[in-house]
Order: C-alpha cells, then structure tokens, then sequence
C-alpha cells in the first residue's frame, strides 16, 4: 500500500520539515558558517567577512576574551556534572520510593516531585534567591535549627556555582524520577520473584537486577540532563549576572552577551560551536562507555 | 498507555515501612517547601518578609503585593501575551507534529530513516547553538520585537513528531486501509480516524507544548528587545525585581511569580496523567 502515497508523504511532511529546516537546521549551519567570519550581528550575513580560524584562536587564547571563554566553558562543565551526579541517583532513590507497594503515597510523591516542573525557571530562580537570603532567608534559618552557621549561597564565588545546581536539581528532579519510574515497569517482576525465592537481600536484588536493568534508562536521564544542564540561563541572567567573581558565568549566559548584547557574531559563534563539539565528545562518550558494559 | 502491572510486593520488616514512608513525606515537604514559601510571602506585609528569624505563616495575610504586582507591571497584558503564545506556538505544533508523525509512521518513501534521525538529532539541539543566526534571521524578515517573532520559529519541534510517530505506529493499519476504500482523503483519515485514536497522546503533547512555551524565557527576550507591549509575564517578572531592589520588594516578587506559576500548575495537578504520559512516551516506546 505504502508506494502509492508518496505523494502524501511530501505534503505530510511539508509543514515540519520546512520550519525544522528553516528555523533550526539553516541557523545551525549558519553558526558553523559564521564561527569562520568576522561579523556584527547588527548587520547582515553578507557583511562577513573571511578570518579562518581567527575567531577560534581568540577564544581559545590568552587575550581576556579567551580568558573569559575558558572559564565559561568550565563552569559549565562543573555545573553540567555535578548537576548530573546529584540528578541520576536522586530521580532512582525518588523512582523507587514512587514505584512500590509497601506504602501508599507514590502517586502522591510523584506529583508533588514534578509539580516543580511545572513552574517557569524565572520563578524558580526568583524564588530561590530569596529562599537564599543570607539573613531572612529560610535555608540559613533552617540550618541554624540543625546547628550549622549560614552559608553565603549565591554572594560567594565558591558556593554560588553550586547553589544554582541545587535551585535546578529542586527544579528537574522530578521529570527524571518519572523516566526513573518508566524504566523500573520495565524490568519484569518475575526476576525478583526469583531472586526473593534464591534469598538476595533486598540489596543484593538493587544491586544485581535494578540497577544493571536501569543502565539504558540511565544512559537518557544522562544525555537529557546534560543537555539541560548546558541550558542554565536565567537565575544566571537574572540574580549574579555570571558573579560573583565570574563563578557562574556560564556558557549560555555568555554566548548571548557576546554574541547579542556585545554584537560580536563571529566570535559568539565560534564559542557556540566550540559548544557543539563538547556535546558531541561528551554524549559519545557517553554512548561508548555504555555499549562496552553492554558487550561484557 | 495502561499502568504495568508491578512487582509482586516482597515481605519486609514492617521497621523499614515507618522509615520509608518517612523518608517520603521528608522528600515530598522538601520539594513542595519553595512553592509553599513562595505563596505565603506573597501574602506578607513588607515587614514581615523582613523579619530575621523568618515569619512562617503570615499574621495578616494581606493581598497588597499583588495590587503592587498590577501597578509596576501590565498584568493582564502580559497573560493574553503569553497565552498567545503559548496557545498559538502549541496549536501549531500540534498540526505539524501529526502530519509528519503520521508520514514516518505509515509511510515508506526513499530516505525516511535519514530524514527521520536527522530531525530527531534536532531535539538535542541547546537553543543557544542557533539563537545568534536566529535572532538576525528573525530580524530581517521583519518579525522582531512581536508575538509572531516569538511564534513562528516554534511551530515544529522534533520532540513532537517523535512522540507522534511513537503513537501513530500502533494505530491498526486496516482501520487506515478501510477509510481509504472509502475514499477519504489523507489529511480527512489524520484529522477523523487516527487522531481521535490517539488523542490521549494528543493531549500530552499540546500540554508539554503549552507548558513548555508559557515558561521559555530565553528566546522571548532575545527577540522582544524591550517591547514591554509584547512582554509574556516570564519576562514582565525580572522588571519586578529590577524594581526597587532590595529586600523590601519581596512580597512583589513572590506575588508576581505566584501569578506566573499558577496556569501551569493547575493544568498541571488536573492533567497530570497526561505529562507522565508523554514522558514516559518519549523514554521506553523507541
């Protein structure tokens, strides 16, 4: 049946494919483009000019444009793994607590998780910068209860890189427990009915059959959060403005100053293909490390 | 789309309920404390919110601030803004999404597996990677500093037609076979025959969409460049806090991003159902 319509095919697909080419695949193409041009984003492409790989030497070299690129690209490397370290084994620990049967509430728990994500980023960021108020904020109140002094949270250049990883993690972790929950339906009860029967701890059976079963689960909660993770734009934008001290001027933040506010497209684009490139390292990576465990 | 069925309970120690079920509630209260916090300082007096040690539960619950919220920002204005958008941005996608979901799911043509990963690999795509060339692309055709230039670049996305073909895939071939006996067209058996079969998926999508386009921050004020009228509230919030800045305007603050999380939220807890569908859709169909 299916040869007839390949007519329809082209009408079907007309609408998607045009704007997916035209609004992301084009621009994509021009950012590669660009990275290899000197050019205003004021005026238009036909204004750039040649400079080979001139915009990547200057990224990626001492001036204070390298200087500030470099630590950009590094501070999201920080806040991309330490997002994923405390998203991934939270979303299975949350995962596990909403998909069992000892205690009623899982659906309860789930809810509440994700309700979070529900709300705008802007908000969240707002929010948390007030929850983090070194005086009348509750966080240092709360830890006064616990007998621990009052942190700085987003004034000082050593915890404020971490303390929007926390404002995010609060933000995502929900959205990963449901993955966590998609893939634990997966693994077949029958499996922990032999191993209870064959005596495994409870332990034992997390160990040996949740968590190698979890592994490609795993391998997307990992890919998606560090996608998201490069993304971190608006407490960044909005509350330390990439302070103090630069600590959380992170790569997003930063293209868009250099690339939109600063008017300087090539060199914008050089740094978000630079982008590009650590994704793809990294998800490859990723993907390797995984098939190898898979192959053993 | 039915819930598994689960792992046979297995027999613990009823200590290890009370533990769990506390960790739960410690978990759930962790997560819903910034909201709880957020709600009840919009409804503080300025003095309160100052209060060192923090006042928990404000004594005279007041809706000041939110009267505040309406003076230094268009409230309304920036709600129809952002209800456009998301409603128009989520409309679209929804028809693009299907028709395409549709071709990948019951069609074959030369080159669908290539074109098929080459949009997938689309939604793995940081927005950032494109926004230079975007932001003057829009520029130049004219739909800078408005709704549509905020609109238009979004009318399809990957994730849409991925999650599409996922459902579309399992809808019976004969059902699709005998309207075409009939005589239907292609685009009249999408709309009247596989759609409605799918439309639990449907809702997912334009949920995720809705939510997803009423909260994006990034692009609308790249492409606004300043045009309060066309502010969504998203970007109508951060003036809150440029306003007089400091402690006193938290109340403010609170109260504006009370009135952003709202829509969101309700959608969310009456159709939840829906999001964990569309997650999960995404995550263990392919």
């Amino acid at each position: 049946m299916a040869k007839a319509f390949r007519a329809s095919a082209g009408i079907m697909l007309a609408p998607a494919v045009t704007l997916i080419g035209v609004f992301v695949l084009l621009p994509m193409l021009l950012t590669i483009w660009l990275s290899f041009r000197d050019w205003s984003t004021q005026t238009p492409f036909s204004e750039a000019s040649f400079v080979g790989l001139g915009n990547f030497q200057e990224i990626l070299g001492p001036t204070s444009v390298g200087r500030d690129f470099k630590s950009a690209l590094l501070n999201t490397a920080v806040y991309t793994a330490l997002s994923v370290v405390l998203i991934l084994p939270l979303s299975v620990v949350f995962g596990l607590m909403v998909y069992q049967r000892e205690v009623a509430g899982g659906t309860a728990l789930r809810t509440v998780l994700f309700s979070t994500y529900m709300v705008p980023m802007i908000a969240v960021a707002l929010v948390w910068s007030k929850l983090y108020s070194p005086s009348e904020g509750p966080l240092n109140q709360l830890l006064g209860l616990v007998g621990i002094g009052p942190q700085p949270w987003l004034s000082s250049p050593r915890s404020a890189l971490v303390s929007i990883v926390l404002l995010n993690g609060w933000q995502q972790v929900g959205y990963f427990t449901v993955l966590a929950v998609a893939g634990l339906t997966q693994i077949p009860g029958s499996l922990y009915e032999a191993a209870t029967l064959d005596g495994a701890s409870g332990q034992e059976q997390f160990r040996f059959i949740t968590l190698p079963l979890l592994r490609r689960t795993l391998l997307f909660s990992a890919v998606i959060a560090i996608i998201n993770a490069v993304q971190v734009f608006e407490p960044v934008a909005l509350i330390t403005q990439g302070g103090p001290v630069g600590s959380t001027n992170v790569l997003t933040y930063h293209i868009r100053r250099v690339g939109i506010e600063r008017a300087q497209g090539g060199l914008g684009s050089a740094m978000a293909v630079m982008l590009m490139l650590s994704l793809i390292v990294c998800v490859s990576a990723l993907f390797s490390l995984v098939n190898r465990k898979d192959g053993e | 789309m039915s819930t598994p069925a689960r792992p046979p309970s297995r027999k613990r120690p009823s200590g290890n309920k009370a533990l769990l079920a506390t960790a739960m509630l410690l978990v759930a209260v962790a997560s819903a404390f910034p909201l709880a916090w957020m709600v009840l300082s919009s409804l503080k007096t300025p003095a309160e919110t100052m209060q060192v040690p923090p006042v928990w539960i404000p004594h005279t619950p007041t809706l000041d601030a939110y009267e505040k919220v309406a003076g230094v920002i268009n409230v309304g204005r920036s709600m129809w803004n952002s209800l456009v958008i998301a409603s128009v941005t989520t409309a679209g996608i929804l028809v693009t999404s299907m028709m395409a979901g549709y071709a990948f799911a019951k069609y074959s043509f030369r080159g669908r597996s290539l074109l098929f990963s080459l949009l997938i690999a689309t939604m793995f795509l940081p927005p950032i990677v494109t926004l230079i060339p975007l932001y003057r692309m829009v520029g130049s055709i004219g739909l800078n500093a408005s709704l549509a230039g905020i609109i238009v670049p979004n009318l399809a996305n990957a994730f849409g037609i991925f999650l599409m073909r996922q459902f579309i895939a399992g809808v019976p071939d004969d059902l699709i076979d005998a309207a075409r006996m009939d005589g239907a067209s292609e685009l009249l058996i999408l709309f009247k025959i596989v759609a409605p079969s799918v439309a639990p998926a449907i809702a997912a999508l334009a949920l995720f969409a809705f939510v997803y386009h009423w909260n994006s921050y990034l692009w609308p004020l790249t492409v606004l460049q300043g045009n309060a009228d066309a502010y969504p509230i998203v970007i109508s919030l951060s003036r809150l806090l440029s306003y007089n800045r400091g402690a006193v305007n938290t109340g403010l603050v609170m109260a504006g991003a009370t009135l952003a999380v709202l829509p969101p939220l309700v959608l969310f807890v009456f159709l939840q159902r829906f999001f964990v569908d569309s997650i999960v859709g995404s995550a263990i169909k392919g």
